[in-house]
This record gives structure tokens, sequence and C-alpha cells, in this order.
């Protein structure tokens, strides 16, 4: 009753003109960027964080939740219209939304996945509001030992499920990332590590210009390499886009449990709305009356994808607000804004900030409310961004690249941070290396690098409590399973069982 | 070119065997801060080393598992479009940018990057007036991102 309390108060604060303002243009742009295949949400969230410096702080987390809420929402739009999904969210989104669109219901099938991104966000919300303060009061029993295993947990978990067919990828990504965390002055005796002999390189790797070139520049020179997508035909007509009641209701333990999955794999550690959209799809035509339509134009599966995808935004704010742990990349670019306006993501949250979950979650609830008001009532003017000829676009997004990490810190040398990012970036991508797991590992770094040092010191050099305090105990065990997991003949086994990632094999 | 296949692989894994055994030594050789008494278990080469260590050993299971390993369907694209994105682009962070006022350097990367790709697809009969066009959005979008830094978030721009 307490929280409903603080919820309630939260949203009242938010609902000035001012606010309502922000909530508009920032969801409104965030769609525009999800909706543009190359644009990702981390990018936006990314190259609006370094837009949003001098705002106050409550208004700067509304615009940047609002773009991360608004674009994991927008790739629906090119997965639909194009078959190119606008982000990786929405890959799930294009095996029915494109066949859907083929069918002449292009309109129907972005009002479904309105409808799905909405309630599967609004099931994250609950969930957050219900599982982040016990969450965040068991992380006061944690101590350096289960800091270590959580962000070792968080690197292999990441690694394991976004490495797609290969897990080691995911976890030599996760490697690269904790070994740029290394770079600089280290966190308990402010000894400075491998700066190459630039000075700029004391204070580490920034992680801002970092991730812009990261999904970036990187992005813009992917959809450079890219051939040209092309618009469905007949898109210029969009048919009913209100989705129909019975639908809904048809679909409601679909919603319901894609929610739910999407919010669960949003709390793992660095996994990402994309697992979350393939993992509530895998789960849906199981269960489904109409398996053979899924991959077909299902509209059952474009609810599905698009609520699991939505959902695990809610989600991975869980550990990033509570543990300062992200559960997506674009939650990852979220806690280094946090920092940036004073707010310190952790256990300690709920003492010292004790009202700003329920402030990020009525965030989240105004977000929601814009996707469903722009989703049903701007649908030709979503066909007209994709118009957008790259060529005018690419330079332009490039241009706020540089300017944007610069802008931070008013230091050239961050430009070519970025750029050296973005290169690597790009090959990384192009050998399948996922990126979430070296995000991952550049914001838990740190915690590696402190949590195993304090903890030795404390026990005097002794490795035991690692392996035999409870917590410890039990992230040691899943996390061996994991990458046990991950043997070839054990995923052999678990494929054989129909896990999803058969799904995105056959995309 | 193709960079998942069992060559690139095995590219890969030398490169990061390497890298993996540098910061290994790197931690090894690391200041030991004696003189200032830390607790020897909390020298800060302790986890570069067993990062290196790591890496080597993911270095070494990725050559060995490179002929065997699973591979996603290549993604069709043209590498001249990358070529000339990634050096204009590089050129105009690294050389433009900090030499020449911001403004000027956006409205030569813009107008560059977008006359490179749109003139040669354009007919001939109207290609003086998609120069003017891209010579104008260049401008426009130089002047509009610049104004936005330099007076909005109130940067000096490099």
């Amino acid at each position: 009753m307490e929280a409903l309390q603080q919820f309630g108060l939260a949203l009242l604060a938010l609902l000035t003109p001012v606010g309502l303002f922000h909530v508009a243009w920032a969801t409104l742009l965030g769609i525009f960027v999800g909706s543009l295949p190359g644009l990702t949400a981390t990018m936006g969230v990314a190259l609006l964080t370094t837009l949003t410096y001098t705002m106050e702080r409550d208004a700067a987390i509304l615009v940047l939740i609002c773009m991360y809420v608004g674009a994991i929402y927008g790739g629906s739009r090119s997965a639909i219209l194009l078959n190119i999904p606008g982000t990786p969210a929405s890959a799930a989104t294009s095996l029915d939304g494109y066949p859907l669109a083929q069918r002449g219901e292009a309109g129907y099938a972005m009002g479904l996945a309105t409808a799905g991104s909405a309630l599967g966000t609004l099931v994250g919300i609950l969930l957050l509001v219900l599982l982040a303060p016990p969450l965040a009061a068991i992380a006061f029993d944690f101590g350096s030992f289960e800091f270590f295993w959580l962000a070792v947990f968080g690197i292999v978990i990441s690694g394991q499920l976004t490495g797609g067919v290969s897990p080691l990828k995911g976890y030599i990504a996760g490697l690269l990332g904790l070994m740029v965390a290394m770079i600089g002055s280290e966190g308990l005796h402010a000894h400075v590590r491998f700066n190459l002999g630039f000075d700029q390189l004391n204070g580490g790797i920034g992680l801002i210009p970092a991730m812009v070139g990261a999904f970036g520049f990187a992005e813009v020179l992917t959809v450079m390499h890219r051939r040209r997508a092309e618009l469905v035909k007949g898109e210029g007509r969009p048919d009913r886009v209100l989705p129909k009641l019975v639908d809904l209701v048809r679909y409601k333990f679909t919603i319901l449990r894609s929610g739910v999955i999407g919010t669960l794999i949003g709390i793992i550690p660095g996994v990402g709305e994309d697992i979350g959209a393939w993992a509530s799809y895998a789960a849906a035509r199981r269960t489904s009356r109409e398996k053979n339509e899924f991959g077909q134009g299902s509209k059952e599966g474009l609810t599905a994808a698009e609520t699991g995808n939505s959902a695990v935004v809610p989600g991975a704010l869980i550990p990033a607000l509570t543990l300062a742990v992200p559960g997506s990349a674009p939650a990852a670019v979220l806690i280094a804004a946090l920092f940036l306006h004073g707010i310190r993501p952790g256990p300690m949250i709920m003492i010292e900030q004790p009202t700003f979950i329920y402030s990020v979650a009525a965030m989240l609830v105004l977000a929601t409310l814009a996707i469903a008001v722009f989703g049903l009532s701007l649908t030709r003017l979503f066909i007209q961004v994709l118009r957008i000829p790259r060529e005018l676009l690419m330079p332009v997004v490039f241009t706020l690249c540089v300017i944007g990490p610069y802008a931070l810190t008013q230091r050239v040398f961050d430009i070519w941070v970025m750029v050296v990012f973005g290169l690597i970036g790009f090959v990384l991508r192009q050998m399948n290396y996922p990126m979430a797991p070296l995000v991952l590992g550049i914001i838990l770094g740190a915690l590696v690098d402190k949590s195993l040092r304090r903890g030795l010191t404390l026990t005097d050099g002794d490795l035991t409590p690692f392996f035999t305090r409870p917590i410890s105990a039990v992230f040691v065990v899943i996390i061996v399973l994991s990458i046990v997991a991950g043997l070839k003949p054990v995923r052999r086994a678990i494929s054989r069982l129909g896990w999803f990632r058969q799904e995105r094999k056959d995309a | 070119m193709r960079f998942d296949s069992a060559i690139a692989d095995r590219v890969t894994a030398v490169v990061l065997f390497a890298l993996g055994g540098a910061m290994l030594w790197g931690g090894f050789v690391m200041d030991r801060l004696e003189i200032r008494q830390i607790h020897p278990a909390s020298i800060p080469g302790l986890v570069p080393m067993i990062l290196g260590a790591a890496m080597m050993l993911c270095a070494a299971l990725l050559a060995w598992s490179a002929t065997s390993a699973e591979r996603k369907k290549p993604d069709e694209g043209s590498w001249r479009n990358f070529a000339f994105t990634a050096v204009w682009s590089c050129f105009f962070a690294v050389v433009l940018v900090s030499r020449i006022p911001f403004a000027a350097a956006t409205a030569i990367y813009v107008a560059g990057f977008a006359g490179w790709f749109m003139l040669p697809d354009t007919p001939s009969a109207s290609r003086l007036k998609v120069t003017v066009l891209i010579i104008g959005f260049g401008l426009v979008t130089a002047l509009a991102i610049s104004s936005l830094f330099r007076y909005g978030f109130l940067v000096r721009l490099p």
C-alpha cells in the first residue's frame, strides 16, 4: 500500500507541463531512433546522455527512460515494414510482422505491436515495483565476495546467452570489456595501470565515448555497409491500426507470460531485449494452438515478441538500480547517466533515495502511455521517417557521435576513443562477437577488481570464503552450470529439448 | 571478405593470445607497491594477470574450435561503401575537428558524405540541383548542431 502511495506521489510530481513535454519529445525521438535501422536504443540513450547533462536530475532521467522505452518499441516499425529490425530487440517481431504487412495488414500489425509493447512494459513495471525493494534488501548482505561473483556471473551469463552460436565469443567479448576496464587508476591504491604513455588514460576509458563508438560509429559503418532496405509494397495505405479487443483478450495469457518472461530475462545481467523477445516468442509457440502460423504472420507470435522485448526494459532496470549491474546494454548507459546526475545506484539506493525506484516506475508508465498514443496515432509519420535516405541521416548521426562525447569532458582525446571503439565494434560485429558482454565488462571491471582484492585482503589471502559463503556458493554453482551448459554436447542436448535458440537459427 | 570464418578465427586467436600474454606479463611486472606496505593479495597487477591468463585460454579454445564452429550466414554488403564511410568519418573526427572550426568541418563532412553516395546515382540533368541541395543540407546541419551545443549546452566547440 505504501508502495502504491509512493508511486502515486512520484507520478503526480511528473505530471507538470514541462514533464509531459519531456515525455512527448523524448519518446517520439526514441521511436524515430528505434524505427531507423542502424540506430539502436543503446546509441540513442548514449547520445542523449551527452545532451542531458545540463538538465535537472529528474528531467534528465525521465528523458533517457522515455528514449529507452521509445526506441525498443520503435524497432517494431521497420521490422514490420522493411523486414529489418530497427533494433536487435525486434528481430523476432519481423518473423510475423513482415508477413502480416505483406498480406496488407501492416497497420494492424503495428497496432498489435503497440498494444503488446505497452502491456509488456506495464507488466514489467509492476514487477519492478514488487521486486526491486526486496532485491535491494537482499543486496545488503552482499560483501566483496558476493559482489565479485555477481559481476563474474553477469559476464558469464551475458556471454553465454548473447554469444549466439558460440558462447566462447561471448566470453571473449566480456573479457575484452574487463581488460578495457583495467586501464587507468585502480580503485584500491589509486595506482595507474596500462595508460600506454597517454596521461589522458590515467582516469580510464570513459564509458560514454566507448559506448557511443561501439554502438554509434559502428552502427553507421554497419548501415552503410549493408544493402539498402526497401519498404513493403502497399505500406502507403495503412489498414485498421487500433487492435481489436477480442485479439487482446484471446492473447491475454500470452501477454502475461511474455511480460513475466521478458522481465525475468531483463533481470539477468547484460542479456537484453532481443533474448527477452526470442524467449517469449518460443514460449508462445510451444503453447499456442496455432503453432503452424508462427513465422507466417501469426498475430500471437507478434504480440509475444513485442510484449517480451518491452518487458525487458523495466526488468533490466531492477538490477541496474539495486545492484548497479545493468540488465541490458542501454541500462548500462543509464547507470553511467545516473552517476553523472548524482544518483548512486546499488543496494544503498533504498536508503539514500527511497522514492527513486517509484519515480522510475512512474517515468516508465508515462513513457508507456506515450508509445501507446504515438504508436496508434502517428502510423503515417513513422512510415515517412523510414523514407529518410541513409546517406543524409548517417553523417548527422556521426557528427553527433563526435560532438556528444566531447561535450561531456571537452577533451578531443574522447573523440579518438570513440573512433577506435567504433572501428573495433564494427570488426567484432562482423565476426559475430556480441556487444552486450563487452559493455558489461567495461561497467563491471572495477567491481570485479576491487571486490576480489578487497575480499582477499579481508581473509588474508584465503580464497575459501569466496566458495563457502551461502550466496557466493549459489553464484559459483550457477556460473559453473552456465559454462557447462555452453559446452557443445550439452548444448546439443538442450537444443533437442527445443530450446529457444532454435528459433534464432530459423530466423 | 569474410570476417566469420575459420581463418579469421585463427588470426583473431593469435591476436587475442598475444593481448592476453601482454596483460599477464604487464600485471606480473606491475609495481607491487611494497613501499606503501599494502597487503600482498591486493597488488594492482592481480586481476590483470588473471584476465590475461583467461584470455589466453579462450584464445587457445577459439583456435582449437575454429574449424568445427557453427557459422551464421554472412551479411552481403558493399565494402566500397564501408571503406569510404570509415576513411571519411575518421578524417573528419581525427583530422578536421580541432584543426578548423567545428561548424566548417561538419559542413564539409556532411556534404562530402551525402555527395559521394548520392551524386553518382543522380541523372546528369538534375545533378546541379542535387549538388546545391546537398551543400545546403551540409550547411544547415552544421549550423544547427554547432548552435545547439555552443548556445544550448554552452560547450566550447573544438
